[in-house]
């Protein structure tokens, strides 16, 4: 009788496989995890308390899974009916079995030569939808993959890896639609967002995240800058199904670091774009660094949450941005409510109530180098951030130091690197990093859990009163929520780039966390 | 077949020849590629740091420009020098030899200085060799020295030795820990997390703590060496102390006198 229950209750699971209305629900989901920010808001936030601050000191390995892939594994795990489903770097994917890890299927295709990723060829997760699974591959493509056998039901074509570009995003799932970001603004690309049908692969739209003279924005852009403009959108963004909005944030404008080839803001770089998700249409945008010259990236999670503002609560999109500020802004107009530093800051003195800069001079990279503060990575680079409505605070990691910046003249070689120059630590002042945790309404600093060096992984936070993260040094490790203090630490032996997340399975919470090129999954004893 | 072999011949012969040797906009790319990729080893300006200095014009791997795009493209083998071949057009790296090719003309520094009495203040009077290995001699908490010749030019040296902050290679960090009962170990990193701390003292021992263990752990971004040898050693002394490093891990065992 209870193995025709479990049985039933494993059918059951399948057939009501992660359906729109389950994206929609995917909080209130404690066994699965069903997209990239777990939820359309993106909090990383589990409602799950088995494992809490008076516990985890028991935590555990459960199982693990060896890739034997080398690079660098950024995935965020899906987890749902009773399997989990990881991508890894060069084109790999897997699904494991939640009880044992033992690998179900195993996707390959190799990465064709040419391709030319800034960054590793990487990949951070899949998302999916119904009975499939989606997955870019680095080449620049988008696959749709059976679930139950990792078989290509279809692949489309973003656009040509021989121009520069690449893939590395975890696709966002909103209806009917597959939307992907591209990477490539080191290699002089010109960028964009996509929308897939997500049952044909048919391109639906396309957004320009640089536009072309004529086009609103096009003046932002000297001469003929805009078709190497860069703006990669190579992070997953976020969804308010009541708005129809999507939330996106862009990269760096090409070449990085040399601004003199590209007068002008250079919209939409560096910004936060909020598209209409059935046409692509923009509804408004946001700049953070207006003519960035650090390789500034805006990319990181544009978090949706609702704010006190002035006495009255505000849909609001929070972005811990990688210039050092961070940014609450109306998600229904894209006003500017508030910006406050959370790490050294020297380029500018404050974010003006216009919502511009107010820049400090001597700040740009120069022929012998520049220092800067923070350095190229940021600040916050990419790392998954985390809400807790728990403890109403927001967490997301920082490197805290600064660089020289250099700037050289390039010239442009379709698919090659357009970075205009380089930058440098400074040997005697190493970069350090921190988690850190602010009152989402102000940017005001609840606390700061140091790291030894620049941040890697990302972050979960979890009704246990818990944050979880990783570090360049190998550990995974549990923070109070509440002070950061330290209540759980296991050295995994490989640097943890990926984000940990957390379900439940057989009635137990598990937390799971790809490193060095393994996966490993922790429960209490 | 036969014609397979033909054009692999062309292939390899077009390739001993640089298309852009000396072509001033070819070394001005080659420039902007050199500072994104090799810059960080080599230096902003190619005049060494990890990596050799590159404006000696003086390579292990061999001196003609077929070489130098064989190592930019292959990597070289037993060196910590990666290959660029998959990342970087052939194109790309014939402009990159272009601009190492461009610096590195500048003659080698004439330097006064006796290597032999260089020698002996290595392993006498300055005591370098306490800290610093050669081949199988000397002590291993400072960076080994046996190829440093090869690796970093001579203003680089000098610096080095009279400002040893000038430029601190990466890790080397100095770390003091306070044990229980008030006793300091002092080391130089071997490692370093956010539990614990790892490092070699000048004795050649290993010490691993684990913050929660001790007083304190503290890490200073600053080398243990001393600072003060620009006062020790006599000008002529610094000199020969100089012209024996350099010819460290040398073939041509270095250059000394007029």
């Amino acid at each position: 009788m209870r193995m025709l229950a479990m049985v039933l209750g494993a059918a059951i699971a399948v057939a009501a496989a992660a359906d729109q209305k389950a994206l929609r629900a995917a909080q209130s989901d404690a066994a699965s995890w069903l997209m990239y920010g777990r939820n359309y808001s993106g909090w990383r936030y589990s409602e799950s308390a088995q494992i809490n601050a008076s516990n985890v000191a028991r935590l555990s390995p459960q199982w693990m899974f060896q890739t034997g892939i080398n690079g660098k594994f950024e995935t965020t795990p899906l987890v749902e009916g009773g399997l989990m489903y990881i991508t890894g770097p060069t084109n790999h994917a897997y699904a494991l079995d939640l009880a044992t890890g033992r690998q179900m299927w195993h996707y390959y295709k190799p990465v064709p030569a040419g391709v030319n990723a800034c960054c590793g060829q990487v990949n951070r997760g899949f998302a999916m939808l119904g009975e499939r699974l989606y997955k870019v591959n680095l080449e620049a493509t988008l696959v749709a993959l059976d679930p139950k056998t990792g078989n290509t039901i279809w692949e489309s074509k973003i656009d040509d890896f021989k121009k520069g570009y690449s893939a590395t995003v975890a696709p966002l799932v909103a209806k009917n639609l597959v939307v992907v970001g591209i990477a490539g603004a080191e290699m002089g690309t010109r960028d964009f967002l996509d929308a897939f049908d997500a049952d044909t692969g048919k391109k639906v739209w396309r957004f320009w995240t640089v536009p072309a003279p004529g086009e609103p924005g096009g003046e932002t852009w000297g001469g003929d800058s805009w078709k190497r403009g860069g703006g990669s959108t190579w992070i997953t963004g976020t969804y308010d199904p009541d708005l129809n909005l999507i939330y996106w944030g862009t990269g760096n404008p090409g070449p990085d670091m040399d601004g003199s080839v590209r007068p002008g803001d250079n919209l939409y770089t560096d910004s936060l774009l909020a598209l209409d998700a059935d046409t692509g249409k923009l509804k408004w945008h946001y700049q953070f660094t207006p003519h960035d010259v650090h390789d500034w990236d805006s990319t990181s999670d544009p978090v949706l949450l609702d704010v006190e503002h002035q006495g009255r609560k505000v849909k609001a999109v929070v972005m811990a941005n990688r210039n050092g500020f961070y940014y609450v802004l109306d998600r229904a107009t894209g006003k500017l409510l508030t910006a406050k530093p959370y790490t050294k800051v020297t380029w500018a003195d404050a974010i003006g109530a216009n919502g511009r800069p107010i820049l400090i001079p001597g700040q740009d990279p120069t022929e012998t180098g520049n220092k800067s503060c923070p350095g190229i990575g940021g600040g916050h680079n990419w790392q998954a951030t985390t809400y807790s409505p728990q403890t109403a605070l927001y967490y997301f990691t920082s490197t805290d130091g600064c660089q020289l910046y250099f700037k050289t003249h390039q010239e442009y070689v379709e698919g090659n690197w357009y970075q205009g120059s380089t930058t440098q630590g400074i040997p005697t002042e190493p970069s350090t990093g921190s988690v850190v945790a602010v009152r989402p309404a102000t940017g005001e600093i609840a606390w700061k859990y140091p790291l030894v060096s620049s941040p890697t992984s990302g972050l979960l936070s979890t009704a246990g009163g818990l944050v979880f993260g990783g570090d360049r040094e190998g550990y995974v490790f549990a923070l109070d929520a509440r002070s950061g203090k330290v209540l759980w630490k296991f050295q995994t032996g490989g640097v943890v780039i990926a984000p940990p997340v957390t379900y439940e399975f057989r009635g137990k919470q598990y937390v799971a966390v790809a490193a060095g090129e393994t996966m490993i999954t922790f429960a209490l004893p | 077949m036969r014609t397979t072999i033909f054009l692999l011949l062309a292939a390899t012969a077009l390739a001993q020849k640089n298309p852009h040797a000396g072509d001033k906009d070819a070394i001005e790319a080659g420039r902007g590629t050199f500072r994104i990729f090799c810059a960080p080893c080599h230096g902003i300006n190619a005049d060494g740091g990890r990596g050799p200095d590159l404006t000696l014009g003086q390579y292990s791997v061999g001196n003609d420009d077929a070489a130098v795009f064989r190592v930019i493209s292959n990597g070289a083998q037993g060196t910590e020098m990666p290959g660029f071949g998959e990342r970087l057009e052939a194109d790309i790296i014939w402009r990159l030899v272009s601009y190492v090719r461009s610096v590195s003309n500048k003659p080698a520094p004439v330097m006064k200085g006796d290597r032999a009495a260089g020698e002996k203040l290595f392993w006498g009077k300055g005591a370098c060799g306490g800290c610093h290995r050669i081949g199988q001699r000397g002590g291993r908490m400072g960076p080994d020295l046996s190829h440093v010749g090869r690796q970093r030019s001579l203003a680089f040296l000098k610096e080095a030795v009279v400002t040893p902050n000038a430029y601190l290679t990466p890790g080397n960090y100095a770390i003091t820990v306070t044990l229980r009962g008030g006793k300091k170990v002092t080391g130089v990193q071997r490692g370093y997390d956010g539990f614990s701390a790892q490092f070699l003292d000048a004795s050649d021992t290993f010490h691993s703590y684990f913050t929660s263990d001790v007083v304190s752990i503290e890490r200073r971004f600053e080398s243990l060496m001393p600072d003060n040898y620009g006062k020790v050693l006599r000008p002529p002394e610094l000199d020969d102390l100089l012209v024996y490093m350099v010819s460290l891990g040398r073939s041509t065992g270095g250059r000394t006198g007029e």
